[in-house]
């Protein structure tokens, strides 16, 4: 066999060589993996706009009339981020040390999903999501959902804060 | 699934299952074909070794191509059953790797005149075989990898005992200075190599579980929260571990893999880059102080830093070996002097170690950035399951076994091209070697679960 041909043959395996790799990265850009989480994406979207998708099986939704006004904010009293205040314009809350938490809570006694607060028939509800440390409210470790009146010192770790209308 | 909800009602579980193995899948035809691919370049390979070496085509050889491609077939079919879903990318890069490795194997037999069994090829084949047969095993035994995390001590335990089995008087073997082989008499392996992947799966396991602490607790000082005394515990540990393999089985690259696996992982877990600057010194000053005392480490550091004096390169254990990688890439240039026309027989250890320079030499920078970029996709791959990964584990583990790999490649390479100093590793799937071969096959054989539970969850939620 000629040199020549060989030559050609060695350069036509590299070049085949890089075509498999550019196949792999075709066949990635068409992955189905990006599909799927675009898919999701717009899910999550639907469960913001709609409340009542997300809510615990037994609770009705939110937008039942509600009689008396619930308290409108949340404000810590206590703890690292003393005088912060939270509004409470969503149907819930979600207490932790979790990035995605809606009061995040950062000290060595708050779990990663600490507690929740729900509305609930218009009041406010908290509910254990089962801490290592607990959640407290008037002195009192929850349980059960538990209904939080106004100005009712709520404690998570080292941070205390109470609802007000 | 495509199914109708009328189907549904009428069929019982069986008759589903039977259905669903037949719709064929996009994703393992997909990854068929990309299959049938590898083992045409491959065999394009190794057509180009006979002709490079005896100027003619030596059919009888090609059973090693076909061999490579019935065995990563069978593992093909066995997803189709029990891993519908799983990545279609990996196995075909994988496939690839193995094939070119065996190819330049068997390149290097030809220039050292071995034959039949005394030849490296037919060794690295049968042990490619062992190695999917393990691999099968593990994707069919393994249906759900959380499962594996309940045993996180068990396989401390596994990876400790294997890590020290080479110490073990008698049945430890030490080779090229090196104290990592055991020989049982019929059979000898590198614990090790096995080892890591018990060992990624406990880091992984104990991470989940011990993630909250490390990851906020601290006081914070100069812009920085500085972990906590009593959790430097267990990377206090590993680091230890760490150095008993650096001074004791003489190895540095095993030394760096787990150590640099655990600091990896602890870095994905809690998010912190403090464990790093925290690790990085502990190591580095352990290193360092090792680099004073080990001779072995000193010459490994004189031979990278000062490789072309010629006291070095003359010196036992000195640089030679390096630097004929170094003569051999060189004389490849940037297309290589073609398959079985260079001569990287002169490196001793080009099949196992130096297998890297011996590619570079006859496919040259362009072929040698083909293979990085292939292991580039296979890491990109193990990331991208572990980011859409269903639970931490899961996560961690898939981040943990793609990291193995990726280091381990940068470590070899890195050594080889003369970027930091040579450590003993293997190169994944290339090098010449069954333990490693076996081992990395199994962490294949995981990421493919993995990922197969990651597509098989979003499609019940999208359902």
């Amino acid at each position: 066999m000629s040199e020549l041909t060989l030559f050609v043959l060695r350069f036509g395996f590299l070049a085949l060589l890089w075509v498999f790799v550019f196949a792999l990265v075709f066949a990635l850009r068409s992955d189905l993996f990006g599909h799927y989480v675009r898919r999701r994406e717009r899910q999550q979207g639907d469960i913001t706009h709609n409340p009542a998708a997300e809510s615990s099986p037994f609770l009705p939704p939110a937008e039942s009339p509600t009689p008396a006004r619930p308290a409108q904010k949340l404000v810590i009293i206590a703890g690292a981020r003393e005088g912060l205040e939270i509004p409470l314009d969503a149907d819930h809350l979600t207490i932790g040390r979790s990035a995605q938490s809606g009061l995040v809570i950062r000290d060595e006694y708050t779990s990663t999903n600490h507690a929740r607060l729900q509305l609930w028939n218009g009041d406010w509800v908290i509910q254990d999501l089962g801490s290592t440390n607990g959640t407290f409210v008037d002195n009192q470790r929850v349980s059960v959902p538990t209904p939080v009146a106004p100005f009712t010192p709520v404690s998570v770790g080292s941070t205390i804060f109470e609802l007000r209308p | 699934m495509a199914l109708s909800p009328n189907s549904v009602d009428n069929s019982t579980i069986t008759e589903q299952l039977m259905l669903r193995l037949k719709v064929p899948t996009k994703l393992r035809n997909l990854e068929a074909t990309l299959i049938v691919f590898a083992m045409v370049v491959t065999s394009a390979a190794l057509a180009l070794v006979d002709l490079g070496t005896t100027g003619k085509l030596n059919p009888p050889i090609i059973g090693l191509t076909l061999g490579l491609g019935a065995i990563v077939l069978a593992m093909h079919v066995a997803q189709r059953f029990v891993a519908r879903d799983a990545d279609p990318l990996i196995l075909p890069i994988v496939t690839l790797l193995n094939g070119l490795g065996i190819v330049m194997i068997h390149r290097l037999d030809i220039s050292a005149g071995l034959t039949g069994w005394q030849a490296n090829a037919t060794r690295q084949m049968v042990w490619t075989a062992i190695a999917t047969v393990v691999a099968i095993a593990v994707i069919v035994t393994v249906r759900n990898h959380r499962v594996l995390q309940r045993y996180r001590y068990v396989w401390m335990l596994i990876g400790v005992i294997l890590l020290m089995l080479p110490l073990v008087p008698i049945i430890g073997v030490t080779i090229n200075g090196a104290r990592l082989w055991v020989d049982l008499g019929f059979v000898s392996f590198q614990p090790g190599e096995i080892g890591k992947i018990a060992l990624a799966l406990f880091f992984a396991g104990y991470l989940v579980t011990a993630r909250d602490s490390l990851s906020v607790v601290g006081k914070r000082m100069f812009g920085v929260t500085w972990p906590r005394i009593k959790d430097l515990g267990p990377i206090v540990i590993v680091w230890a571990l760490a150095m008993v393999v650096l001074i004791f089985q003489r190895d540095l690259g095993t030394s760096l893999l787990y150590f640099g696996l655990f600091l990896v992982l602890m870095y994905v877990a809690t998010g912190r880059a403090i464990w790093f600057v925290v690790g990085g010194g502990l190591f580095g000053t352990g290193a360092l102080v090792a680099s004073q005392f080990l001779t072995y480490v000193q010459g490994r550091f004189s031979a990278w830093l000062d490789s072309f004096n010629q006291a070095n390169y003359e010196a036992i254990g000195g640089s030679y070996q390096l630097v004929q990688g170094i003569f051999g890439f060189a004389s490849g240039g940037i297309i290589g002097t073609g398959l079985g026309a260079g001569h990287p027989g002169i490196v001793p250890l080009a099949e196992s170690d130096y297998i890297v320079a011996s590619l570079g030499e006859e496919l040259g920078l362009v072929g040698v950035f083909a293979i990085l970029s292939l292991y580039m996709l296979f890491v990109a791959r193990g990331i991208r399951i572990g980011i859409n990964g269903s639970d931490d584990f899961g996560r961690l583990l898939a981040v943990g076994l793609t990291f193995v790999i990726a280091l381990q490649v940068f470590i070899v390479i890195g050594g080889v091209t003369r970027v930091i100093p040579v450590t003993g590793l293997t190169t994944p799937f290339l090098a010449a070697g069954g333990s490693s071969l076996v081992a990395n096959w199994i962490i294949v054989a995981l990421l493919l679960r993995l990922s197969d539970t990651v597509r098989h969850q979003r499609e019940e939620v999208a359902s």
